[in-house]
């Protein structure tokens, strides 16, 4: 067996339009791989045909050795979306363990608790709240923790906190890592934006505009735990600025 | 609280309608059968309360049974049109001529064909109320929210679970607005289809077209079943919005305050 998700070769045309070039990347077990690109670049559809919601139109595809229908069959990979996109008629609580109750065969022997799970992200006195009552962020958390209680080895984020405030999507990315490292859970993130991607990632891959091309792929070797006051040192700035001039290197 | 007291008011527009009925019979001097006074309908109710309740109670099931029915065959019919466009290309026209036909037109056929009586009621009110539950089906089923519907793919959940935890609750608003518009549909069917010529199956309908045929019985059993019915569907009414607020709270339509 093949550990890890291993990308070779993918790509997408939807019709006559070149979506995604083919590409190459490899997110190791308990690694946080991020995709960064300008919008349409195709990075979203690259994670959409990890998670198995799309078909590649060329290249091959395997998370630790098996098809990605195979991993999700198994519950190996959790998918959390751009909207939080809970339940809205189920409680912070119930949202929380949807994925647990859903496929129940395929659970792991021991799923992670949800209820600690939600007091670890701060959202321990709204177990019996709804969607509704809750701000934006807050229901990107109960998102997160969807995820988190799969106990799944991979988990596959689409711009999780695009639709966020500044101040918030920081929070977000610091209580993201938090979440990550302690379980040693593998990430592929897609983001647009320049400081989720330093502060989250082991690696970052930096996707040209349509079709998407990795244009880099550049190491983030920042000490973990990543903790907030990392994004006044001047190590981030370093890669931050060099992930932008590839950025605008792609977008050219 | 409004101060303008909206209840107050619809209470005083209601003993208005009430005196100008009162005073039209009367001054006009109208025949019984055609108008009646709400005096003599509500006295004619309170000497025989027990006979009106049972019949308003037969009515009150036949309609219910027969909704019911139509419901949870229009939920199963729902399902499968909603999962297969072919099939709901096929059966659309079908429930649009159900719908757009009248029903009052053909149910002296179903009569014969079904005999008076039980099925038949059952049959019309089940029969009228499954189109707009299927079209209310596939639409709120159709609704359910894409990224959700992808979390649950992300999982390999099946279609079972997809439609159970997913597809039907996204269902339930637009489920609502068939239930209030059928619940009316159901009475005014299940009335017609108990008068249908020769039922002895007791109801609301089955008494006024027994008084409308042999008139010595007094138009008071004529109005009293009216008022009944009238009743009995504000009952309805208030029965499926009641439900609406407990099994919709968390729904946009049923939340009071904005944010």
């Amino acid at each position: 067996m093949t550990a890890g998700i291993r990308i070779e070769g993918i790509s997408k045309s939807f019709g006559t339009v070149a979506a995604l070039a083919p590409v190459d990347i490899t997110v190791e077990p308990g690694e946080v791989v991020t995709l960064l690109g300008p919008s349409g670049c195709g990075k979203t559809t690259l994670l959409r045909i990890v998670a198995g919601l799309d078909t590649p139109t060329t290249g091959t595809l395997t998370i630790d050795g098996d098809a990605p229908v195979e991993a999700r069959a198994h519950k190996r990979i959790g998918f959390v979306p751009q909207s939080p996109a809970l339940l809205p008629w189920r409680t912070v609580e119930a949202n929380a363990r949807l994925l647990q109750d859903v496929n129940k065969a395929a659970n792991p022997a021991s799923l992670p608790d949800v209820v600690a799970l939600l007091e670890q992200v701060g959202l321990a006195e709204f177990r019996t709240a709804y969607p509704h009552q809750l701000s934006g962020g807050m229901q990107q958390r109960v998102a997160l923790v969807r995820a988190f209680a799969l106990g799944a080895p991979y988990l596959l984020m689409d711009e999780p906190f695009a639709a966020l405030d500044e101040i918030t999507r920081a929070d977000m990315r610091h209580l993201l890592a938090a979440l990550c490292e302690p379980l040693n859970t593998a990430v592929l993130f897609v983001t647009h934006s320049l400081p989720e991607a330093v502060y989250l990632s082991d690696r970052v891959a930096v996707l040209s505009s349509r079709p998407g091309r990795i244009v880099d792929s550049v190491d983030v070797d920042l000490a973990r735990p990543r903790t907030p006051d990392l994004e006044d040192d001047r190590s981030f700035f370093t890669i931050e600025t060099k992930l932008r001039h590839l950025l605008h290197q792609g977008v050219r | 609280m409004n101060k303008q007291r909206p209840s107050l008011w619809a209470t005083v527009g209601l003993i208005v309608f009430g005196v100008v009925w009162e005073l039209f019979v009367r001054i006009g001097e109208i025949k019984p059968f055609a108008l009646l006074e709400p005096s003599r309908i509500v006295r004619a109710l309170a000497e025989n309360p027990t006979f009106f309740l049972r019949i308003t109670w037969s009515t009150a099931w036949h309609t219910l049974i027969g909704v019911g029915i139509g419901l949870v065959l229009a939920i199963v019919t729902g399902a499968a049109l909603a999962a297969y466009r072919p099939l709901e290309w096929a059966v659309q026209p079908i429930l649009v001529l159900i719908m757009v036909t009248p029903w009052v037109a053909y149910i002296t056929s179903i009569i014969l064909l079904l005999g008076a009586g039980l099925p038949t009621i059952l049959f019309m009110v089940s029969f009228v109320t499954f189109p707009p539950f299927v079209f209310a089906t596939v639409l709120g089923l159709r609704s359910a929210d894409v990224s959700a519907r992808e979390v649950f793919a992300s999982i390999d959940a099946t279609p079972f679970d997809v439609f159970w935890r997913l597809r039907l609750p996204s269902a339930l608003p637009s489920l609502f607005t068939a239930a209030r518009f059928s619940v009316g549909l159901g009475l005014a069917a299940a009335f017609f289809a108990e008068g249908g010529s020769g039922s002895t199956v007791p109801g609301l309908g089955e008494t006024a077209k027994r008084t409308q045929l042999n008139q010595t019985l007094g138009a008071e059993l004529l109005w009293g079943s009216i008022l009944c019915s009238t009743v009995l569907g504000i009952a309805f009414l208030l029965g499926v919005t009641t439900l609406e607020r407990k099994l919709l709270k968390w729904h946009a339509s049923q939340r009071l305050t904005i944010g």
